[in-house]
């Protein structure tokens, strides 16, 4: 390595190269809360990094900033099966990972998750976390910026839950904030900037009145419990979105007096450079199960094994 | 003055197209969401369309808006359209939607059609050469013309105020789905405007007052295509219903359709 600079709390770096059939990890660094495993795949030219936070769990004040960089291979990045990217509740406090070098622009009590990578020619990043679910009063915010180079791919899944339904939590985080941002030979082709945020506290009916009748955050997103967001880009996801499309565009939509189970929707953006997919369904599960059969295609370029593994 | 151009622009004859669009309503309503009773059920959907325009289109208004109130004469022109051009490409970047974009872009040309044809003064005048000169930008395909930009810069060189502007804005996205929802035959007439007078009015002032300082400088004065800008844009412009984005998207999927969008 030319350069080894350390890293403050909550900071992750990786780097893979192909050499040979295999892909090397020239730098693989993490540290608390951040962890970050690479076992070995069967698939050649594939690697994996697993994504864990101690704990199984973010909290308020937790600043995770994970720098990638994909150079002639195709890199995975996922959990280990947890079920979801919890987020706890915001409260006054304190824990390591705030205390040590953080970053001075960051708001205290907001829990933020920033993801930038750079992607080669010729490689490919599938960037496929659990969904984040947030607990009562969380306050969360994470930025995924891309920035590839011509013939690189992209998969990128960004999905969020509704709560701890089992605990009668339903969109009752304070607010979640996700900044998907892909950069295209320097143009950018993707913006995706999702918000969702409760109406402010009011203190009096009177007041509420005046305001208009207030919408809550479940009053919003109802009956769905999961979101998901899908960006795919490159000429790796081609016969994917090729599926996909075909699938999507045979739809015909009658009408009908109750919402389905589970709806989804596709695009093209900027001039088909890439494709955005947004899905959301009544159960985390029926989203999870529609992507893992959807997204099967790929099986071919990470391995049936390690598919298998993605959306478990 | 001011209000002289704001009955203008308010009055539904205004040739802009936006009869075609329902921005989604048609769409949730074929999917089985419009719930009964519709009146209680198409003020919701209405709330929660204009809670993410307000937040997502709004700001692109506010900021064509100030760009061209801040011109100074004499003007050289170069400047103002690249501002303008990027503002375009940001609401272009932001919006994912091919059937948004379709109706966005529609109406963006109309609005620079209207005021060419309508409202530019006889003799030549900085400001309608700027606007001439955005109109000729999206002809030649070099910037896509959405609605909130074309319309940030019409209420602005027409010297409506940014506020009547802000106002303005979101009062004609509620219209334009009342009277979608009109011809869908949701609801009648009269309710219609019974709705705009008594329930729309505070919804738009809250989102007003909530969103009339968002701006999307945060994304475009930081070179945000350079890797390494850790500032988060927390309190940018954003979506705020994803439902709504979903449904809308499907608008093509309906086996029959009266809109556009």
């Amino acid at each position: 390595m030319a350069q080894v600079k350390s890293l403050h709390a909550g900071q992750g770096r990786i780097t893979c190269v192909s050499h040979g059939p295999s892909v090397v990890f020239t730098e693989l660094s993490a540290t608390y809360p951040l962890k970050l495993l690479s076992p070995k795949l069967a698939q050649d030219a594939v690697a994996i990094v697993y994504v864990l936070s101690y704990g199984g769990g973010l909290i308020n004040g937790d600043h995770v900033k994970i720098d990638v960089n994909v150079k002639d291979a195709t890199m995975l990045m996922s959990p280990i099966h947890e079920g979801s990217t919890k987020v706890f509740k915001t409260r006054p406090g304190d824990r390591p990972s705030t205390r040590l070098g953080q970053p001075a622009h960051t708001t205290p009590n907001v829990t933020t998750y920033v993801t930038e990578a750079t992607v080669a020619p010729g490689s490919a990043l599938f960037l496929l976390p659990d969904p984040v679910t947030c607990f009562r009063a969380a306050a969360y915010s994470q930025t995924q910026r891309i920035t590839l180079s011509r013939d690189a791919s992209l998969v990128l899944l960004d999905w969020v839950t509704s709560g701890r339904k089992s605990l009668g939590e339903e969109w009752v985080f304070s607010r979640y904030h996700s900044l998907n941002e892909v950069f295209l030979e320097g143009h950018c082709i993707a913006r995706d900037i999702m918000l969702l945020e409760g109406p402010p506290q009011v203190k009096t009916a009177e007041i509420a009145q005046s305001q208009g009748s207030s919408r809550t955050l479940q009053d919003r997103l109802k009956p769905y419990s999961c979101y998901a967001t899908l960006i795919l880009s490159g000429p790796l996801v081609q016969d994917v979105v090729a599926q996909l499309d075909k699938l999507y565009q045979s739809t015909t939509v009658f009408k009908t007096t109750s919402p389905a189970r589970m709806v989804w929707a596709l695009s093209p953006i900027s001039e088909g450079k890439g494709y955005i997919l947004r899905a959301a369904g009544l159960e985390t599960e029926d989203v999870r199960n529609w992507l893992r059969e959807s997204l099967q295609g790929f099986e071919d370029i990470v391995g049936v094994d390690t598919y298998l593994k993605l959306f478990a | 003055m001011d209000e002289y151009v704001l009955l203008l622009l308010a009055d539904s004859n205004l040739p802009t197209g936006s009869f075609v669009a329902s921005s989604g309503l048609e769409s949730y309503n074929t999917h089985g969401f419009l719930a009964r009773p519709h009146s209680a059920s198409l003020l919701a959907f209405i709330h929660d369309s204009l809670h993410s325009y307000a937040h997502s289109a709004l700001p692109v208004v506010s900021d064509a808006h100030r760009l061209v109130a801040a011109l100074t004469e004499p003007v050289d022109l170069r400047g103002p359209l690249a501002a303008l051009m990027s503002l375009d490409a940001f609401y272009e970047s932001i919006t994912l939607s091919r059937v948004a974009r379709r109706a966005s872009t529609s109406q963006g040309v109309a609005i620079l059609t209207l005021y060419s044809k309508a409202f530019a003064p006889p003799d030549t005048h900085p400001l309608a050469s700027l606007v001439d000169q955005l109109k000729l930008a999206v002809r030649r395909g070099d910037t896509p013309g959405h609605l909130p930009l074309c319309w940030g810069v019409l209420t602005s060189v027409l010297h409506l105020s940014l506020d009547r502007a802000q106002h303005l804005t979101l009062f004609l996205h509620a219209r334009s789905l009342l009277s979608a929802a009109v011809r869908m035959n949701t609801i009648g007439p009269y309710l219609a405007q019974q709705l705009l007078l008594r329930d729309i009015r505070p919804i738009l002032d809250t989102l007003v007052t909530q969103c009339a300082t968002i701006s999307t400088a945060v994304f475009i004065d930081s070179n945000r295509d350079r890797p390494g800008t850790d500032e988060l844009p927390l309190n940018g412009p954003a979506n705020t219903w994803p439902l709504g984005e979903i449904l809308a998207m499907r608008h093509d999927l309906q086996h029959s359709r009266i809109f556009n969008s």
